[in-house]
């Protein structure tokens, strides 16, 4: 039986991407410049699928716009998930729209065509057994961890406490139709349906196959970790850009000013505009129709499509959404900084700041390192912004 | 994107299905279509523009056959003539290919078989194709021999289907581009769950289930380097040395109604989300804010000292608003009816005549270009429509680069079509301030996102869904948007609307306002035009109808409206984007919650070919 479906799961917000998931899901989110379930969809394609089924959720009008009918040539059908109860329940949602095995992937990964092309390849040689990709990682117990025994999945664990599991599962299985009717089999937990606790239950009354892969696999869980993505999908050259020079890559419909200079690496999306005097990079990612003004300096950061970025601002390890406009002088001289989200406080991370879709800075404001300025928030002119700054707020001197 | 149909096994009837199937594949574009059939002989049918043009076609010609295949075609580079339209033969006429997908290489194929004295009547890279077959059956290859031997010599991604006179099959290839294979196998399927063949009832190949969705839902999706062939006896797929290939059979569940609008309940929705994408698709490459210009492919050194514009509907509103901005860059400029003007034509003089046409192809719009070009005026067409009618026959084309819509009632095309004539006023008018203007437009399209996130409009339009009639008012570049507003209304949910300047509504429509007529006024800025709008908006207040201001929030009309439907702040040129957008969404609840058939109303048609 071979694997010619996928099911992406993209229903989720990511509450701790928080506020940038104000309005789209972590799908959504840049890696580098463009939507981390661009990389996924391509992992699909390269892997040879016939057709993608996407599971939306949370503000699915934007992944349905961003992709529409088809991608890259393959069909992609849209399922929705009304209520987000667990990955268990919005697999269950796709039951309908896939028939015979299946290959399920969470849509919030950058994952790469290799890694899915094994998965299928060793579930092809046994199709009733269910198959997922795990792969090493030093912080094990950050994820859903396992372990195992001949080949086999032993054990799976979300969030151990202990820190003695060195695999991970890496949200890339391969299933026989009858992983839908496991999935009902499975008890709610709190009223969620986890794809891990049926996962579970396999290992117990069965088998369930680890394919263990060192292919690409990055995972954003907190906004300072879309600067290591960027810094990742650029170190490997995975953007669409063309290439100017080594690590520099710009759309050809861009406009970039003889008189900027572009620091390796560095991406510069479509329609972009970049004006005389300007320092890009290193580690610079533009998405599509940003607009940097003359000597300003943007580096460490990853800048979402349609930002404006006036003349004479200082940008270092900086997230900013979509439609944001920092103000001319507007400076954020970068990490490391302790961010609190929620209850926890995150030590020493390298985060400048991070402005969610739609914020404006006025001219001469700065920001402390660590900072997160909610969506549509407005800093006005002089202001020294750090902390946490509400959505819509207006922040005068 | 193209979409590819082929049928075996429906006698009389393959025609009708590969049309059919066309319809379904219309959303991955339709600005040229085609067929062939084949039995001893291979007859061939297509036309530019959509499907309707070529069923116009086939109602004058006869074409029959046993097996067939079909492709529709929307292009972004080159022209959709006849000639490009697939399907494309060979030099002896016995060979007929339909193609999705890009021949990287086809350039030196095609030097190589032109030496070889092979003929060539189209721009198109599949045209190596099926003269690359003739040559392998002139040496004696079968046919699936021949088309394995053609796409061995090619570089790219393909998915092929080939018919060839004498043999009622049709020959199938795939790399890189999808094609599956849907098998009728009569009342009861056979059941097997793999197979490398099987006898069938009738056989159908297309780029996506829902051309044949409505016959079968068996399915059997080709992998790359895979090759098919199809006739009277059923199916066999093989791999590329021609060993047979064991395939799985699919029963696919889902409805193939729902295919194509990405996860909407219409395409009209689909579209209206679309916006950000078209705006961008419409502006790139063409502006540079920092440099302060417009470049813009095709219009030469064009600068009007005069300009008349020419166009119906909804184009005919973005016209309106295009002569504004001409008269704003110090140029005299007026809009007309096409259908006035083909018949009562004012005086030209040196006037460029613009036609603005979705299609290309508006009877009324094409009537009045001509005749502004039989009195000697240099015309220019804006279209969505690349090598339509309007764009050949006049001087000059622009194109609104929309993609296409599929909704009857145009929505992505207007805001396309508004952003467009910026750019044809900023190329060729002295635009006051222009690098603001072009600023102007590169917000747009998160703006339009800005909107689309966060738009009240259906929680409005559930409030007044059952309300007697609609009005629009607005003034300058809001009055256009205000007429589009009322159409829109008109055209999905049958219901009374109407579009006034906001300062004609107190000579004499005013009658008609009551506690039972929301009034919609578009209020942008807080300059003269905002502050005179707000007074009209008092007017009606005055007389308990429920208002809705569509506004920016910079002047005080919010104090006298019952709802308010918010736009991000920007120019008044491209606020009225905006504003049109929270308009569109107005129509489409209201339309929805009145179960209208929104993406094809009653007695409308896409684009009107007829006088």
């Amino acid at each position: 039986m071979s694997v010619r479906t996928a099911v992406v799961l993209a229903a989720g917000e990511g509450t701790r991407l928080r506020p940038l998931t104000r309005n789209r899901p972590k799908p959504m989110l840049p890696a580098g410049n463009r939507p981390i379930l661009e990389y996924v969809f391509d992992a699909l394609v390269e892997a040879g699928l016939d057709r993608i089924v996407v599971v939306v959720g949370y503000k699915r009008d934007r992944v349905q716009d961003h992709f529409g009918p088809s991608y890259r040539g393959v069909p992609l059908s849209y399922v929705t998930q009304g209520k987000q109860l667990g990955s268990g329940h919005a697999l269950l949602q796709a039951r309908d729209a896939v028939s015979g095995p299946v290959l399920v992937v969470n849509g919030d990964r950058v994952i790469d065509g290799e890694t899915v092309g094994s998965v299928i390849d060793h579930f092809e040689t046994d199709p009733e057994t269910p198959a997922l990709a795990v792969l090493e990682r030093q912080d094990a117990s950050h994820y859903g961890a396992v372990d195992l025994r001949d080949g086999d999945l032993h054990s799976i664990v979300e969030k151990p406490e202990t820190d003695e599991y060195r695999l991970i599962n890496g949200g890339i299985y391969a299933f026989p139709e009858s992983i839908f009717d496991e999935i009902e089999a499975t008890p709610r937990a709190e009223g969620e349906l986890a794809l891990t606790d049926t996962i579970a239950r396999l290992i117990d009354s069965d088998r369930v196959r680890a394919v263990t892969t060192d292919g690409l696999w990055v995972d954003a869980t907190y906004p300072w970790d879309l600067l290591t993505v960027a810094r990742e999908v650029l170190a490997r050259g995975r953007v669409t850009e063309s290439n100017r020079r080594d690590s520099v890559w710009v759309a050809d419909s861009a406009h970039v000013h003889a008189d900027a200079t572009l620091q390796a690496p560095v991406v510069v999306g479509p329609d972009c505009e970049v004006a005389a005097g300007t320092v890009l990079g290193p580690d610079a990612a533009l998405g599509a129709n940003v607009t940097v003004g003359a000597n300003a300096t943007v580096q460490q950061s990853v800048l979402d499509a349609d930002t404006r970025v006036d003349a004479g601002a200082t940008l270092v390890d900086t997230v900013a959404g979509q439609d944001v406009t920092l103000g001319v002088e507007t400076v954020v001289p970068g990490g490391p900084a302790d961010v609190q989200i929620g209850t926890e406080v995150f030590e020493d991370r390298t985060l400048g700041a991070v402005f969610a879709d739609r914020v404006t800075t006025r001219g001469n404001v700065s920001v402390s390192p660590g900072t997160l300025v909610g969506p549509s928030a407005t800093l006005h002119a002089g202001v020294h912004a750090f902390g946490h700054v509400a959505e819509d707020a207006e922040v005068v001197r | 994107m193209c979409g590819i149909i082929g049928c075996v096994g429906r006698a009389d009837e393959t025609l009708a299905v590969l049309v059919h199937g066309l319809s379904k594949l219309e959303y991955r574009g339709y600005d040229s279509a085609g067929v062939a059939l084949a039995d001893d002989t291979v007859s061939v049918a297509k036309r530019s523009g959509e499907i309707d043009e070529l069923r116009a076609l086939l109602d004058e010609t006869t074409i029959d056959g046993a097996v067939g295949i079909g492709h529709t075609r929307w292009s972004t580079h080159g022209p959709p003539t006849d000639a490009n339209a697939h399907p494309h033969g060979d030099c002896t006429g016995d060979v007929a290919v339909v193609h999705n997908g890009i021949i990287e290489n086809y350039q030196s194929i095609r030097d190589e078989l032109v030496s070889d004295g092979h003929e060539f009547v189209s721009d198109t890279d599949t045209e190596v194709i099926p003269h690359l077959v003739e040559d392998a059956l002139a040496d004696g290859a079968e046919p699936m021999a021949a088309l394995r031997r053609a796409v061995d010599r090619l570089e790219g991604s393909y998915a092929v289907a080939a018919v060839v006179a004498g043999t009622e099959a049709v020959f199938v290839a795939r790399n890189d581009s999808p094609l599956v294979l849907g098998l009728d196998e009569g009342s009861e399927p056979h059941g097997a769950s793999t197979a490398t063949g099987g006898t069938t009832r009738a056989t159908y190949l297309a780029s996506d289930v829902p051309a044949f969705r409505d016959y079968t839902d068996r399915v059997v999706y080709l992998a790359d380097g895979e090759f098919a062939r199809l006739d009277a006896e059923g199916w066999t797929v093989t791999d590329g040395d021609g060993t047979p290939v064991e395939k799985e059979i699919d029963t696919v569940a889902w409805d193939a109604e729902e295919t194509g609008k990405s996860g909407y309940d219409h395409f009209m929705l689909k579209e209206i989300h679309e916006q950000p994408r078209a705006l961008r698709q419409c502006l790139r490459g063409r502006v540079d804010e920092l440099g302060a210009a417009v470049d813009i492919e095709d219009l030469g050194d064009l600068s009007p000292t005069g300009v008349q514009f020419v166009a119906c509907g909804t184009s005919y509103h973005a016209a309106l608003y295009g002569a504004q901005l001409y008269r704003r860059a110090g140029i005299p400029a007026q809009t007309f009816l096409a259908s006035e003007y083909a018949t009562a034509p004012p005086p030209i003089g040196d006037a460029l005549v613009v036609g603005v046409t979705q299609s290309g192809e508006t009877a009324d719009t094409l009537s009045a270009l001509r005749e502004a070009r039989h009195r000697g005026a240099r015309t220019l067409a804006v279209t969505n429509t690349v090598g339509s009618t309007a764009a050949r026959e006049c001087d000059h084309a622009l194109y609104i680069r929309a993609g296409p819509e599929i909704g009857v009632a145009a929505s992505k095309t207007f805001a396309s079509q508004l952003a467009a004539l910026n750019l044809l006023a900023l190329g060729t008018a002295p635009v006051d301030r222009p690098r603001e203007a072009i600023a102007g437009l590169r917000d747009l399209p998160g703006q339009v996102q800005a909107l689309l996130d966060d738009s009240r409009a259906s929680a409005v339009a559930e409030q007044y869904q059952d309300a007697g009639a609609y009005f629009f008012v607005g003034r300058g570049h809001q009055y256009p948007v205000a007429l589009e507003g009322a159409l829109k209304m008109k055209e999905i949910t049958y219901k009374h609307a109407e579009g006034f300047a906001a300062g004609e509504l107190k000579h004499g429509p005013l009658a008609l306002v009551t506690d039972d007529t929301p009034v919609f006024a578009v209020v942008v800025g807080d300059g003269e035009q905002a502050r005179k709008t707000v007074g009209n908006v008092k007017e009606v207040e005055a007389r308990d109808a429920p208002v809705v201001a569509v506004t920016d929030g910079r002047s005080d009309v919010e104090r006298y409206a019952d709802e308010v439907l918010k736009i991000p702040e920007t120019r008044p040129e491209a606020a009225a984007v905006l504003a049109n957008v929270q308009l569109q969404l107005v129509s489409y609840y209201t339309a929805k919650g009145l179960g209208r058939s929104i993406d094809k109303p009653r007695n409308l048609a896409k684009s009107v070919t007829v006088e």
